[in-house]
């Protein structure tokens, strides 16, 4: 990313402070934007199993996420900084979501859900009736 | 303009004009125009990243809870609907594409583009709050709501719901004992059974079940408390409807606190004949309905998964649903019947994430508003149109996070 300091040179766009974006890239990104939103809403029709729905909800979210933050918040033609800024952000995110999880299953025998009841079914589905 | 203009040319030769060709906002405390852009440009992406640690401590929340417990996810998301989400989303990517271009037209001195833009991503935020107003007051009047305030009027598959303390007005449920009528439950949701209806035709042993039908009504008292007014035969039927253990009129503390929807009938009420005997979800049977052959001779029980059209139909033609179902079938019954164990949680998370991220897009708005008049007063030029961009950012992350919440809340498979 040379455009930190010479912005002036970068794009014809530029006038001198920051990086301006193109028509062409804005209607393009919004446009990628609301496909995307269309995909994932069908997606959701087509039955692949739980995990794998979810997998493929979060991926183009992920997409879109990533679209979002590289031309509407000009990330591709912004310091390299402000990337760092974000990333490490988002890994301190991943690492709180990381270590909740990995602690959340330790104590599943002391936790009682329900007061007036015995613990019947902690963790997982509800049983099955038979 | 043309300040402006002669302004950006001269920039790239160095800062030594002094303040006179220099857009009036541009502090004395920095070098130049670059050097308080980048200032306030630093400083808004510590804020982003402020937020999103903030968000994620509600989506860890949500994962630990999705986790543990992915029965109530799936459940509880039928009560959303995916049309308004789905508007909702479009609506909010509409509008960062105006930010985002509402930036551009500041960085080029376009005044009346910015005004447009500004107004544009207004109007959207806007919307975007009715619509999620829609969404919640519908959820109020329904009580899907959060913790103990969740005591739904209707299944998450639409289907009525006899509910604890029965916030819901007027006739919640019934029991029905169909006796081969040309009854259904579309043409008659609340269970009140039109006398002209009854067949009347003779049983035929082991198809159909002795007429009865009992609804239950709930009204409020002058205090403006509910009261569940006694069941109510209608025709010829006897009483169908007993309270059943915990379904209501019991002492606070006692038993188990929630979810309580229980029905049951009374096995004496069917003298004659082949009838079917509906025990509709008690707390272990989650929405399971036991069916049995008769009523005095309690027999082998057969559980079932079924909704309250599917015992109808039962009643009418005996073991009919006896074809295996396919897992959206299953699902969709499952969603017919009263909520799984804390479900509330799911509303608990909902409502938080949902209500901080409209949280932000108010003050979107606010901050929005303010600009706007800002850029119809003429305060941004090619050398000073920071706010806009920071407020740009802003708008961007906000909706960065409904990119996420949406799928995540709306899309669960």
């Amino acid at each position: 990313m040379s455009e930190t300091k010479s912005n002036n040179d970068h794009h014809d766009d530029d006038h001198g402070i920051s990086h301006t974006a193109s028509v062409k890239v804005l209607l393009g990104t919004g446009g990628a934007l609301m496909v995307l939103t269309v995909i994932t809403v069908l997606a959701t029709k087509i039955d692949l199993g739980g995990n794998i729905n979810l997998a493929l909800a979060m991926a183009i979210a992920a997409v879109k996420a990533t679209l979002v933050v590289l031309f509407f918040m000009h990330l591709k033609y912004d310091k390299v900084f402000h990337s760092v800024l974000l990333v490490g952000g988002i890994l301190a995110a991943a690492l709180f979501v990381g270590f909740a999880l990995m602690d959340s299953a330790q104590y599943q025998e002391t936790i009682q859900w329900d007061t007036n009841r015995p613990l019947a079914a902690p963790i997982g589905p509800r049983p099955v009736v038979k | 303009m043309s300040q402006s203009d002669k302004d950006k040319h001269d920039d790239h030769g160095g800062h030594g004009h002094g303040h006179a060709n220099q857009s009036r906002f541009i502090q004395h405390h920095y070098d130049d125009a670059q050097h308080q852009f980048d200032s306030g440009k630093l400083g808004i992406w510590l804020f982003l990243v402020q937020e999103v640690l903030f968000f994620s401590a509600l989506f860890v929340a949500y994962i630990l809870y999705r986790h543990h417990r992915p029965e109530i996810y799936s459940y509880a998301h039928h009560y959303l609907d995916v049309k308004m989400g789905a508007i909702n989303t479009a609506v909010l990517i509409f509008s960062s594409l105006t930010a985002a271009w509402a930036v551009r037209c500041a960085q080029l001195g376009q005044r009346k583009g910015l005004i447009l833009t500004l107004s544009i991503t207004i109007v959207c935020a806007v919307a975007f709050l009715v619509i999620k107003y829609q969404e919640y007051s519908h959820k109020i009047h329904e009580g899907i709501l959060f913790g103990e305030k969740f005591d739904p009027c209707v299944s998450s598959g639409g289907g009525p719901l006899v509910t604890k303390r029965n916030l819901c007005e007027g006739i919640k449920s019934s029991v029905v004992f169909d006796r081969g009528a040309t009854y259904s439950v579309a043409t008659q949701p609340t269970g009140c059974l039109d006398a002209a209806k009854i067949d009347h035709s003779p049983l035929q042993p082991g198809i159909q079940a002795t007429c009865k039908v009992a609804e239950v009504k709930f009204t409020r008292d002058a205090k403006g408390n509910k009261t569940d007014g006694a069941a109510r035969d209608i025709e010829r039927c006897e009483e169908g409807y007993v309270g059943g253990h915990g379904a209501h009129g019991e002492a606070k503390g006692k038993g188990p606190k929630f979810p309580c929807w229980t029905f049951s009938a009374n096995p004496n009420i069917c003298p004659t004949g082949p009838a079917v005997l509906v025990h509709y979800g008690d707390e272990a049977v989650h929405a399971g309905v036991e069916i049995r052959p008769t009523c005095d001779a309690p027999g082998p029980v057969v559980n079932k998964e079924v909704d309250a059209a599917t015992t109808l139909a039962m009643g009418k033609g005996g073991t009919t649903h006896e074809m295996p179902k396919t897992k959206h079938e299953l699902q969709h019954e499952f969603s017919m019947g009263p909520p799984p164990p804390h479900t509330n949680m799911f509303f608990s998370i909902y409502f938080a994430m949902t209500g901080l991220h409209g949280i932000h897009v108010l003050v979107g708005i606010l901050v929005f508003l303010w600009l706007l008049f800002r850029a119809v007063r003429g305060d941004f030029t090619p050398d000073y149109f920071g706010p806009i961009d920071y407020a740009a950012l802003y708008w961007h992350i906000v909706d960065l996070i409904w990119i996420f919440l949406f799928p995540l809340l709306y899309l669960i498979h």
